[in-house]
């Protein structure tokens, strides 16, 4: 079967220009949103998920689903630091340490306030994050002392949060000494002496422990005997379950409030190309005729008025994530609902989103192309010949 | 003037088009209506709270608590007539999903802090008389079936009871927040002293002392000077406090899911350049379709402002059939909106507030469609639009 050569629906195209330009851009700024939500919860879930890790596993206090909440008395994480065969062992020490966590008030340097996680830690946490955590500016603080590390996405957007500026913790100063870096949601962090956050917040304890296991040990057992355990009772999961939980909740929002607005707006859209289409077909009912008439089939005008309905919408989406890309790697907060904490994240414009948005454009095409072009494909010769 | 009926029979020369069209703009206007109505109810309670409370938290956390003994020392300060304890509990009811607030409160007190909180069922006395009793919000009562007298079992995850059983609560009534703007009908309040004496029985953990004092000001006292008394107060400690109004503290949970303003109206404004871009195509070509139509319009004696209204009207009824139909279609799904995102969003609801800028933009979008070609149809000579092909 002949068909329809692809420079005729190219030309049309150009034909009618406003008409196909409001139809590109009417199609673009769906598929812009549609990008551009999906990108958000891309960006909020890589941001976790690709810095949990498999081998570290996470002790909270029975019942708790977050840090935040969480605690467990200072001796007990002695105990489960040292006392457990499949924690990892370097030079004698456990690779464990215990973490307190807390979300602290604190004043945005564009207005406003809000939660900031302070996490105290132990030495041992910077072997276990080696390689995680770098420090980009100044020096670590010195165990026992009054000093902070600030994570670099604080920077800039916290008071207080450059080094050498003070960071006051109830009523006591802190100094910022370092800033690190960091890939996932510590960068949003300020990291200080455990011992000394105990105090200054009069926080007797602590809120979880975080430990390498061996690579041999089997989590689900210590999952299971933990959580029955008399003295030191502890909810353990591996460190990317941890984060997956973290961001559940609102990556499920984003997914589904980027549906919600891809079916509203996709179904707008797909009405908007169907007209142009209907538009294009009665302009052109005697181009139909002719082409009819020279001897191409039905299917092959289906097909090329179905041709040319996605190339329309595929325009839109190239438009569309064209917008989405403007916006990618730009920066937004938001809170980890788990803990109450702002987190600062990127858009991201992964392949996950330009295939999903490339995929919908190439569905409001075909959605509205369809009926045109079927409408197109039945017209017959003599007909069409004779309407003007 | 031309007469209606040939508007009506111009815009319906395409029906299925005009259907198509209507049709966007229904969805459009719906997808509008229920973002507006969102931000409405975000800012809410920050908008409507009152002049005469403030909230005094701790400066360092709100997740730490504040001394008891703070209590008596905020009443000491000029212009305080009242203070009610406020700690966050943290549970749900039977299922982790079935999570609503819940407060621990002077029981004593709610009803002058709160004074134009209405309880709908039971009776105050009944509340302030029984240790174990609690008030619920009426949307949260509905919601599972709740009535006076019940006793509802609660898990709670910040003050889990140590032999792993349900907190167990009374009903002593069922509260109406009417014109409390900064309260919703979700939560539930309950005896202070009933939490405290399972911690000093050792029946539970959890934090000690007090989430936040809820502060009512005598007449004639601002906010802001008294909340700077309450804050110097214990400028050295133990725990420093923040008196912030109740609108500002309330504000804090708002901002906190983000800039959801800035968001929403992100979204808003790509659907309506989409809508407004697709109906322009639509009356463009219409206008194109209808240039000889106008041409014997004028030729039988009409003027221009009669072929410039021919076409006008056809977008603004356009418009108005489209947004009007997406409008009723809100108004209509606001029962169930409440249902699903109520917990979220407590007031929402599809009100002036959100009818108002619809109405807007819908004349809005019929004008901007509507006018370029009805400008060509008045500016068209009687020649120029017979010649015209069509």
């Amino acid at each position: 079967m002949a068909l329809v050569p692809l420079s005729y629906n190219l030309r049309s195209l150009r034909v009618r220009k406003s008409s196909t330009l409001l139809t590109i851009i009417s199609v673009g700024a769906t598929v812009a949103i549609f990008a551009g939500v999906l990108s958000l919860q891309q960006g909020f879930e890589t941001l976790f998920s690709d810095s949990g890790r498999a081998d570290v596993s996470v002790f909270l206090r029975p019942g708790a689903v977050s840090e935040g909440e969480s605690g467990i008395p200072p001796e007990k994480c002695e105990i489960i630091k040292k006392s457990l065969p499949e924690v990892q062992v370097v030079d004698g020490m456990p690779l464990a340490s215990a973490e307190s966590f807390l979300a602290v008030r604190r004043r945005k340097l564009d207005g406003g306030e809000t939660n900031v996680p302070i996490r105290g830690v132990e030495q041992m946490t910077f072997t276990i994050r080696e390689g995680e955590v770098a420090l980009s500016e100044g020096r670590a603080f010195a165990p026992g002392s009054d000093e902070v590390i600030v994570g670099e996405k604080l920077v800039g957007r916290i008071q207080g949060c450059a080094l050498g500026e003070t960071i006051w913790l109830n009523t006591v100063p802190f100094k910022v000494v370092g800033v690190f870096s960091h890939d996932g949601p510590f960068a949003s962090e300020i990291w200080c002496d455990i011992r000394r956050m105990s105090d200054a917040l009069d926080r007797p304890w602590y809120s979880r422990v975080v430990a390498v296991l061996n690579p041999d040990a089997d989590i689900n057992a210590l999952k299971e005997r933990m959580s029955e355990h008399k003295e030191i009772p502890a909810k353990v999961m591996d460190e990317r379950t941890y984060y997956e939980d973290q961001t559940q909740a609102l990556s499920g929002v984003l997914r589904g409030l980027g549906t919600f607005l891809a079916v509203i707006m996709g179904m707008a859209a797909a009405f908007t190309a169907t007209n142009t289409m209907l538009a294009a077909l009665s302009t052109r009912s005697h181009e139909i005729g002719i082409l009819l008439s020279v001897g191409f089939r039905p299917t092959a005008i289906f097909l090329s008025f179905l041709f040319e309905a996605v190339l329309l919408s595929l325009a839109g989406g190239l438009v569309g994530v064209l917008v989405a890309f403007a916006i990618n790697g730009a920066e937004t907060g938001t809170t980890n609902f788990r803990t109450f904490t702002e987190i600062a994240f990127a858009f991201r414009v992964t392949p996950t989103v330009l295939s999903q948005a490339v995929f919908f454009s190439l569905l409001l095409g075909l959605l509205g192309g369809a009926w045109p072009a079927w409408r197109a494909s039945r017209m017959k010769p003599v007909e069409a010949l004779r309407r003007t | 003037m031309v007469p209606l009926k040939l508007i009506w029979r111009n815009l319906l020369r395409h029906k299925l088009r005009v259907l198509l069209t209507a049709g966007s703009l229904t969805v459009a206007f719906f997808l509008l209506c229920v973002l507006q109505a969102l931000v409405v109810s975000l800012d809410q309670g920050v908008k409507n709270a009152s002049k005469k409370r403030l909230v005094v938290q701790s400066a360092v956390s709100l997740f730490v608590n504040l001394p008891i003994s703070y209590q008596g020392k905020i009443e000491t300060v000029e212009g305080v007539d009242e203070t009610m304890k406020m700690t966050w509990f943290g549970g749900y009811y039977r299922e982790p999903a079935n999570m609503f607030a819940q407060f621990a409160i002077d029981a004593d007190r709610m009803e002058t802090i709160y004074s134009n909180v209405e309880l709908i069922e039971g009776s105050w006395d009944e509340f302030k008389n029984t240790r174990m009793s609690c008030l619920v919000g009426k949307e949260t009562a509905n919601k599972y079936g709740w009535s006076v007298g019940d006793r509802v079992p609660i898990v709670g995850m910040i003050y889990p009871r140590l032999d792993g059983s349900e907190w167990q609560f009374d009903i002593a009534g069922i509260y109406d927040a009417g014109a409390e703007a900064s309260i919703d009908d979700l939560t539930m309040y309950f005896h202070w002293d009933y939490l405290e004496e399972a911690m000093e029985a050792g029946a539970t953990t959890g934090a000690d002392g007090i989430g936040v004092y809820s502060v009512l000001l005598s007449d004639g006292y601002s906010q802001a000077g008294v909340g700077a008394e309450i804050d110097s107060l214990f400028e050295n400690g133990p725990q420093r406090v923040q008196s912030t109004p109740e609108g500002e503290f309330n504000a804090q949970f708002v901002s906190m899911v983000g800039n959801v303003p800035f968001f929403v109206g992100t979204i808003g404004m790509g659907v309506l350049i989409a809508i407004l871009l697709a109906t322009l195509n639509t009356m463009l070509m219409s206008g194109r379709e209808q240039t000889r139509d106008v041409g014997v319009l004028k030729a039988l004696g009409f003027d221009g402002s009669a072929a410039f209204w021919l076409l006008l009207s056809q977008s603004l009824i356009l418009c108005g059939l489209g947004a009007g139909t997406g409008i009723f279609l809100a108004l209509g799904i606001e029962g169930p909106l409440q249902a699903v995102l109520g917990s979220n969003f407590p007031g929402l609801q599809i009100n002036r507030e959100v009818l108002t800028p619809a109405i807007i933009l819908a004349i809005c979008v019929a004008l901007f469609a509507g006018l370029a070609p009805a400008l060509r149809a008045r500016r068209l000579t009687v020649i120029e639009a017979l010649r015209e092909e069509v």
